[in-house]
């Protein structure tokens, strides 16, 4: 079964193509183009629909050029149906919903953090995971249990891709800016005392942020390293907590965030304190892609109809426990 | 000295003092916390979870025993409370529990304190008593904001680790809260509740 993946949430506009065959899939490609706003600003939603709007027809044909498919091989496509941004959100489904309508092929709605966790479970092999997904629009840990993915800690106020995003616009970088403090941060071992904010299984990160930034104006690479290992070391303890009391022996973490290496070395470290396995989403497949999308929308279709044409909304709000999950 | 259990945050290890079976809660040092980050966290939360283990006695919540403290060590020797953490016990049991936990959590806030990390794992059922433990991220407040956050928690527990009975255990929970601080201040704390839930991220804008 071949199908068709547009992801379109925030700042990124990616079509993929894979194959599943049983439990099995094969991505044949994954193309994607990025919004960059200029340094110090964050994603307009306006600015970056636009952006996509103008890249999707390039973004569709390499896609579908790289994976040697024409589109009416396509099988099913699905799309980023929510949560993100109103106005790129609305661009994938009219890319999807013209596409289905004028060549017949079934279409699915997809949710985009369902889709994070499923492409991380199929690229890792994880099983039966603990999942941290931390990203610019999620900071959640989540575990799966009777066809819901639930949650047992997440963010009482900002995410942890957002907190770094806006303090790294506060000294000057583009979003996203998760690799040029994490480059930063690498260059200093000055810790200085910040909020630590942990609420039970909950984090918040608002605090920390307003009083990482007068830090910054004495040195940029304190701030950056102290930032960095005080919400990790919040992030890693609710890992541990969670997994302490769910008794699970994975963790997976998926998410834009997950490509930064001092998270990974700390969760390591908790996980080999818990004698539990460490998953983490290949690099290429940590931040938003078709992919997840795609991948996501081949399982529904095992268990699910396709959705008619009048559904096919975007929801802006959609939180991924309020999910059945069948398949 | 035996480790039982390798918590979240410590090891426990049971053992004798001064003749007695006891507990010896150690929070060793995390190598992957930042060096002076994490002897902060570790001896502040011995500090508080030492004097609230004492403290909440007096509300006549029933708690361990504080034998001695070794701050050097971040070591607490207590009491050891042979039950079961009400996490493993029958659903059918939990549901009924929850009344006296609510109780009881209404009694920690009535007196200005803030537990931290309301789980079903840090109640433990023995001789039909219910004891309240793991103080560590326990606050004095007074704060409805705070008792909120309280409440959340344990609410996300009931609906995360115990999905199957979530409605009828949290029905009870807050039966015996409002038992205890009466239907004013619950009805308050219960609203607090949906407010913060709806700060969630992409909570459903009602």
């Amino acid at each position: 079964m071949i199908g068709l993946g547009i992801e379109s949430t925030a700042h990124t506009f990616s079509c993929a193509i894979i194959e599943k065959k049983g439990k099995k899939g094969k991505i044949l490609s994954d193309v994607r183009k990025i919004f960059r706003p200029e340094a110090g600003q964050g994603i307009h939603p306006r600015e970056a629909s636009r952006h996509h709007i103008e890249n999707s027809p390039i973004v569709l044909s390499e896609c579908l050029s790289e994976a040697n498919i024409s589109v009416k091989d396509l099988d099913i496509i699905s799309y980023a149906a929510g949560p993100g941004l109103g106005p790129c959100l609305r661009v994938g489904a009219v890319v999807a919903r013209s596409l289905s309508s004028f060549y017949k092929i079934p279409i699915y709605p997809v949710n985009h953090a369902i889709g994070h966790i499923e492409l991380g479970k199929l690229l890792t092999g994880a099983n039966d995971p603990l999942v941290l997904l931390v990203s610019g629009g999620h900071t959640m840990l989540l575990s799966f249990l009777n066809k819901q993915w639930r949650v047992f800690g997440e963010t009482l106020d900002i995410t942890l891709g957002q907190l770094l995003d806006q303090f790294g616009r506060s000294i000057g970088f583009a979003s996203p800016c998760g690799k040029n403090i994490e480059e930063l941060a690498s260059t200093s071992t000055n810790y200085v005392s910040l909020p630590y904010s942990v609420k039970g299984n909950d984090v918040s990160f608002s605090g920390l942020l307003s009083a990482t930034k007068p830090i910054s104006e004495k040195s940029k690479v304190d701030a950056c390293y102290s930032l960095q290992e005080t919400a990790f070391a919040m992030i890693s303890e609710t890992v541990e907590r969670a997994l302490s009391f769910t008794s699970k022996k994975e963790l997976m973490i998926v998410g834009g965030v997950a490509a930064n290496k001092r998270l990974s070395e700390m969760l390591k470290d908790v996980c080999k304190r818990h004698g539990a396995k460490f998953f983490v989403v290949p690099l290429k497949y940590a931040g938003d892609c078709g992919s997840q999308i795609c991948w996501t929308g081949l399982l529904e279709s095992q268990v699910k109809k396709s959705a008619s044409l009048k559904d096919t909304f975007v929801t802006q709000s959609w939180r991924l426990d309020s999910v059945i999950v069948n398949y | 000295m035996k480790l039982i259990k390798k918590g979240a945050e410590a090891d426990i290890y049971t053992g004798t003092w001064k003749n007695s079976k006891s507990l010896f809660k150690i929070r060793k040092i995390k190598t992957y916390r930042n060096n002076s980050l994490d002897s902060k966290i570790r001896r502040q939360r011995t500090i508080k979870e030492s004097q609230m283990l004492s403290q909440v006695k007096s509300f006549g919540i029933p708690s361990p025993l504080v034998h001695f403290v070794n701050l050097e060590k971040s070591m607490i020797v207590m009491q050891e409370i042979p039950g079961k953490p009400v996490h493993d016990l029958p659903e059918s049991k939990i549901i009924v529990i929850c009344k006296q936990i609510g109780k009881l959590v209404g009694l920690l806030h009535k007196n200005g304190v803030m537990h931290g990390d309301l789980t079903t794992s840090n109640f433990i059922l023995f001789k039909n008593i219910i004891y309240m433990i793991d103080f560590g991220l326990s606050q004095n407040t007074i704060k409805p904001e705070d008792h909120a956050v309280d409440l959340r928690l344990i609410k996300e527990i009931l609906n995360s680790a115990h999905a199957k009975i979530m409605e009828s255990s949290w029905k009870n929970f807050l039966i015996g809260y409002k038992s205890v601080v009466g239907t004013p201040y619950q009805t308050k704390i219960v609203k607090l509740v949906s407010e913060i839930e709806s700060r969630g991220r992409y909570a459903q804008v009602v």
